[in-house]
């Protein structure tokens, strides 16, 4: 077993790592995600023992310390028990030895094998990795770059080391051959410890049977790579996983708020968060489980920003909710999808506190909703489906994006003021005193969601429901709008429940979707889940509906 | 590339060592008149002397005062090695920029005799044409000047090759420039720094190749060399004359040299990003 | 007449000026003698040196061994050491080692041939006593076997010893440098995670591909210490082609001047041929080349 604690590397004066924990059982394989520059690599190196005593901590192998190895005596670890394959780049490889040297090259140093039986060993493991034997006696420089990366693995693998390092073993194959080395390496990974370096989920995804996620020098969760994938829980797992494109994430890209800085007090994410809190700021939360899964959050990972259970309501005899329950996930945006007169607006307007609920709660942040006071209208604000009407036209752009502030009584006339120009600059209209005072009417649609949207914001709520926000729109204002909201979750952290009817555009911008039919919910999960494996047969006709209607724009 | 000269200097300490070892033989050179005792050339009857307040450094063979010697020797190796590297860094430069210019067979022309005369020994053709032709002073400086161009030439050859491919030559050129316009104006301001470093190699091979020549036997009798004196204490070598007579010549003739080589050093970095780094690592 | 000068005349007998008029044809007129020159030449006649009394040839002949011996044996020192030194220093770039080791054999360069030469020959020669001051053998000893060879080395050693010493520092320096360069090519942390020995990926990983640009630099190396050689044997009359061309320059012997000129410069032509076949060999970037 391989277990790490409190792995804490510095150049300089900068932590790289910052106290790292981790643990690998034999036969598992750990793929650490992060952003380049996070310490992937760094983290592969300082187990390897190569990082000239800059590292402080624990590096502990079945009761070998590797950090407090003397030089000579972890060299005799290193290609032997644990070994490591770099990710190929231009001289990886000693261009003045033959291939077939260089892989036999480690069992022989290490006085496993005599030179005949280290090279019979080395050429079955390149066999393995799909090189042709005519390739054995050659030169690093007359192979591929993807021949080149095979011949690392082959040259860490070919020792039968006990924990194996990757780093970014397929990210340099072409798509073929990544199938091919895929498959062996989840054969070869078997009964070994092996710790995955990538920034790649579906690299992780084929290849690791856990998943640890480093940011700001620590890991921040961990946990079995198919929940993780599909149900992170912390927040910057579910945002790596969410900008990250590769075919399954049918999100378009979209980035995590602020940057990765280095030197924060307290736990590294905070300032990036969306739910974080003083405590965030002054602690650094240690990695505990939850339920099967490690996570480092002083919160205990994402929190639920809503919910609604059980929510019901009849207009005489039609029943248009029918015990509705829908969670709303911390940053993250869910899609409401059904047809028209499905019930999606009523539902949003009983959450809002519009229309008065039949049946059902619901909660904020865990706490139930009695009353709407002002709290909850401070937390959860609505944009609606028809921007003119929603609109009143006596009041200028100004004074309707002041209005929620006057009826809180939030601050002084000036402040007021200069709180509804900001939040108007914001959705990227103009703060002329010619825009500021033009009735509704002079507007365009797009500039009349615009300063909606605007309005819904000024009093900085946690989730903003968005009721069909493009319907009225010109198709090329549509994209505009949705684009619009997007950079608003991004740069404010925010939870969006995005009610529409077309789940093409659901997919888009979504993380996960709700399919509601004839008021009830009829199926709920992530938008990787739903498109490729939709439950319901009616959701099954949405998605081909919405397909059709593709296929039939084509040329 | 710019080179600020002082700063290359300064940053290596070993440069600064050689320009005051320089600077020191050049003050010497200069003022011979005033430091020598007596007339180098005059001969004495009292031959072998030891050093005496009337002869700091003794006299040698033929009664010639050697302190007088030692001093205007400098002149001789200082003259003939600046001359010598003036001449030979203007052929080398010529010859390498015409044939990175114009190219074709030219070129190869070129790189052939450049490649024969960097690798068959100076010294021999020297000594050759040295036996053949009366070996006065300019005669020297530009013997060894015909046989020290091939070095800057391959270098600066490489260069302009470089330099010819560079953007802001091909914008020019899509001006309307001339060659010779290309020339002066954008090739031989960036050809600066390597002209310098190669100009200081030169002078070092040009006072090698004085003394040298000196020592072996071809030089101008009217001229005092430090190589000459060399060769005539080495005569008498068994006799303890040569704490006084031959040790003084040689030993200026290596600091000269290595001050050189020190000079060289610290400019180097100009030629290659990479030592450049570790000079700044060093600092 | 003008090949052989006016003093050469005086010590010529009637008859044998008379042979070499007629064979040399230098009754002719001068681009005639330039002529049968090249013509003789072509023959491998490199001409008659009056001064040695037999033809050029066999001048250079007898001293060409002792030149190869020489200047073999130095080329061959000064590059293994040259290369153990800028290894052993590149590998520990920055470290006590590395910075006398440069500062020391950079100021060794600066020295010229014949100062050195002298230095040692006044120090181990003359006051020590430990090595003779001239020759290449003990004359008239009569020594067979060990003795010769050891005979020969110890009269081999000063001049050996000053052409190395002066030469070390070119192919140190310029192994150091490769050096640096290489350690931090990637390639040596792959030899690193392997878990090889530090000597092995000092030498076998880094060293061999190092001590490339080295062998390319050879040819013109042999040239510097070619140059260095007529100093040398000089000092130490040493009876090399060095030495003769001494001798044959005071005796103004033009024969067996241009004689050690041509056959020198073949010599290190030929020589720079064979490194050039050599070199690709060691770099297999070039010996299979895409």
């Amino acid at each position: 077993m391989l277990r790490i604690e409190g792995l804490k590397v510095c150049f300089g004066k900068e932590p790289i790592l910052n106290g790292v924990d981790l643990q690998v059982e034999k036969g598992e394989s750990v793929a650490i995600i992060g952003e380049s520059g996070a310490g992937k690599t760094t983290l592969g190196l300082s187990i390897m023992g190569l990082l000239n005593g800059n590292a402080q901590g624990t590096v502990d192998l079945d009761g070998l310390n590797i950090l407090s190895l003397a030089e000579g005596e972890i060299r005799r670890v290193r290609g032997s028990r644990i070994s490591m394959a770099f990710q190929s780049s231009r001289n990886q490889l000693n261009p003045s030895h033959r291939i077939i040297d260089q892989v036999a090259e480690p069992i022989i140093a290490h006085r496993k094998n005599g030179k005949n039986e280290a090279h019979t060993r080395a050429s079955a493991m390149l066999v393995k990795l799909g090189l042709s034997s005519e390739k054995f006696s050659h030169y690093p420089h007359q192979l591929s770059g993807g021949e080149q990366q095979r011949v690392l693995l082959a040259m860490a693998l070919a020792g039968d080391p006990e924990l194996v390092i990757l780093d970014e073993p397929i990210s340099s194959l072409d798509a073929a051959s990544r199938i091919e080395v895929t498959a062996f390496l989840q054969k070869a990974l078997v009964g070994r410890m092996a710790i995955l370096v990538t920034h790649d989920f579906s690299t992780a995804a084929k290849l690791a049977s856990m998943i640890a996620t480093l940011y700001g020098g620590r890991i921040i969760e961990c946990g079995p790579t198919q929940e993780m994938l599909s149900h992170p829980r912390h927040p910057y797992t579910r945002a790596l996983i969410r900008s990250y494109p590769n075919m399954t994430t049918t999100k378009d890209l979209q980035g995590i708020k602020g940057r990765m800085e280095r030197d924060v007090s307290g736990c590294a994410f905070h300032p990036r968060c969306t739910q974080a809190v003083a405590l965030c700021r002054e602690e650094v939360p240690s990695l505990s489980a939850h339920n099967g899964r490690w996570v480092a959050c002083h919160r205990g990972g994402l929190l639920t920003a809503l919910s609604a259970h059980n929510l019901s309501k009849s207009f005489g005899k039609l029943k248009a909710v029918d015990g509705a329950s829908l969670t709303l996930e911390h940053g993250e945006t869910l899609a409401l999808v059904g047809e028209s007169g499905s019930g999606k607006t009523t539902l949003a307007r009983m959450i809002v506190g519009i229309l008065k609920a039949d049946t059902g709660e619901v909660f904020v942040e865990g706490e139930r909703v009695d009353q709407r006071g002002k709290n909850f209208h401070r937390a959860v604000q609505m944009v609606f489906q028809n921007p003119g009407e929603a609109l009143s036209h006596r009041l200028t752009v100004l004074e309707a994006v002041r209005e929620p502030l006057e009826i809180q009584g939030v601050g002084s006339k000036a402040d007021r003021d200069k709180m509804a120009m900001r939040v108007i600059d914001e959705v990227e209209l103009p703060t002329t005193k010619a825009f500021l005072d033009e009735y509704p009417h002079h507007l365009s649609g797009g500039e009349l969601q615009r300063v909606n949207i605007a309005r819904a914001l000024v009093l900085n709520p946690k989730v903003l429901i968005a009721d069909e926000p493009t319907a009225f729109l010109d198709s090329s204002v549509k994209a505009k709008i949705m684009k619009l909201l997007l950079n608003l979750q991004e740069n404010r952290g925010l939870t969006i429940l995005f009610i529409t009817h077309d789940i093409a555009v659901a997919r888009k911008v979504s993380d996960r979707i709700a399919v509601m039919r004839e008021g009830k919910i009829v199926e709920e999960g992530s938008v990787r889940e739903v498109m490729e494996n939709p439950l319901n047969p009616y959701t099954r006709r949405l998605i081909e509906a919405a397909s059709d209607l593709d296929s039939e724009r084509m040329p | 590339m710019h080179v600020d000269i002082r700063k290359e200097l300064t940053q290596i300490k070993g440069g600064m060592a050689g320009v005051a070892i320089i600077g020191a033989m050049a003050v010497m050179a200069i003022s011979a008149p005033l430091l020598a005792q007596h007339d180098p050339s005059l001969q004495t009857r009292f031959a072998f002397e030891s050093p005496s307040v009337d002869h700091w450094l003794g006299t040698n063979h033929v009664g010639q005062d050697i302190w007088s010697q030692f001093v205007y020797g400098a002149r001789t190796s200082l003259l003939v090695g600046f001359l010598s590297a003036i001449f030979s860094t203007c052929i080398g430069a010529l010859l390498g920029m015409s044939a990175a210019l114009i190219g074709g067979l030219y070129d190869r022309i070129v790189m052939r005799v450049v490649d024969a005369f960097i690798v068959i020994p100076a010294i021999i053709i020297l000594v050759v044409l040295g036996a053949y032709f009366e070996p006065g002073v300019w005669n020297l400086i530009i013997f060894i000047s015909l046989l020290g161009w091939q070095w800057g030439a391959r270098i600066v050859r490489a260069q302009t090759l470089s330099l010819k491919e560079r953007p802001h030559i091909s914008a020019a050129r899509s001006f309307g420039a001339s060659p010779f316009y290309l020339t002066y104006r954008h090739i031989v301001p960036d050809l600066g720094p390597i002209l310098l470093v190669e100009f200081v190699y030169a002078v070092r091979r040009g006072i090698f190749m004085e003394a040298g020549l000196a020592f072996l036997g071809i030089a101008d009798p009217n001229v005092i060399s430090w190589g000459m004196m060399i060769h005539d204490a080495l005569q008498y070598c068994y006799m303890s004359v040569w704490r006084w007579w031959l040790i003084p010549p040689g030993v200026a003739l290596s600091l000269t040299i290595v001050a050189i080589t020190l000079i060289g050093y610290a400019f180097e970095p100009v030629l290659d990003p990479r030592l450049r780094s570790e000079v700044d690592a060093a600092n | 007449m003008a090949i052989y000068g006016d003093e050469s005349l005086v010590r010529m007998t009637p008859e044998l000026k008379a042979h070499i008029i007629e064979r040399f044809a230098l009754d002719q007129s001068l681009l005639h003698q330039f002529g049968a020159y090249l013509w003789n030449l072509l023959h491998g006649d490199l001409g008659y040196s009056f001064y040695y009394n037999t033809s050029v040839w066999d001048v250079v002949l007898g001293r060409l061994p002792w030149t190869l011996l020489l200047v073999g044996s130095a080329v061959f020192l000064s590059t293994v050491i040259g290369m153990i030194l800028g290894i052993e220093s590149g590998w520990r770039r920055g470290s006590k080692l590395d910075q006398s080791l440069l500062g020391s054999l950079t100021a060794l360069g600066g020295f010229p041939d014949f100062f050195l030469g002298i230095v040692l020959l006044l120090v181990f020669g003359v006051t020590l006593g430990w090595f003779p001051l001239a020759g290449s053998v003990t004359p008239y000893a009569g020594f067979t076997g060990i003795a010769w060879a050891q005979d020969v080395l110890k009269h081999l050693f000063l001049p050996m010893i000053t052409l190395t010493l002066c030469h070390i520092g070119s192919g140190y320096l310029l192994t150091r440098n490769t050096m640096v360069s290489i350690i931090r090519e990637p390639y040596i942390l792959t030899a690193r995670g392997k878990g090889l020995s530090d000597a092995r990926i000092r030498y076998h990983h880094a060293g061999r591909n190092a001590i490339v640009p080295l062998v390319t630099r050879t040819g013109i190396r042999l040239g510097q210490i070619f140059t260095g050689v007529f100093f040398v044997e000089t000092i130490y009359s040493y009876p090399g082609l060095g030495n003769l061309t001494s001798e044959a320059l005071s005796a103004r012997d033009y024969p067996v001047l241009q004689g050690i000129l041509l056959l020198v410069a073949v010599m290190v032509l030929v020589a720079n041929f064979l490194v050039d076949l050599v070199y690709p060999k060691l770099d297999p970037r070039i010996k299979h080349a895409r």
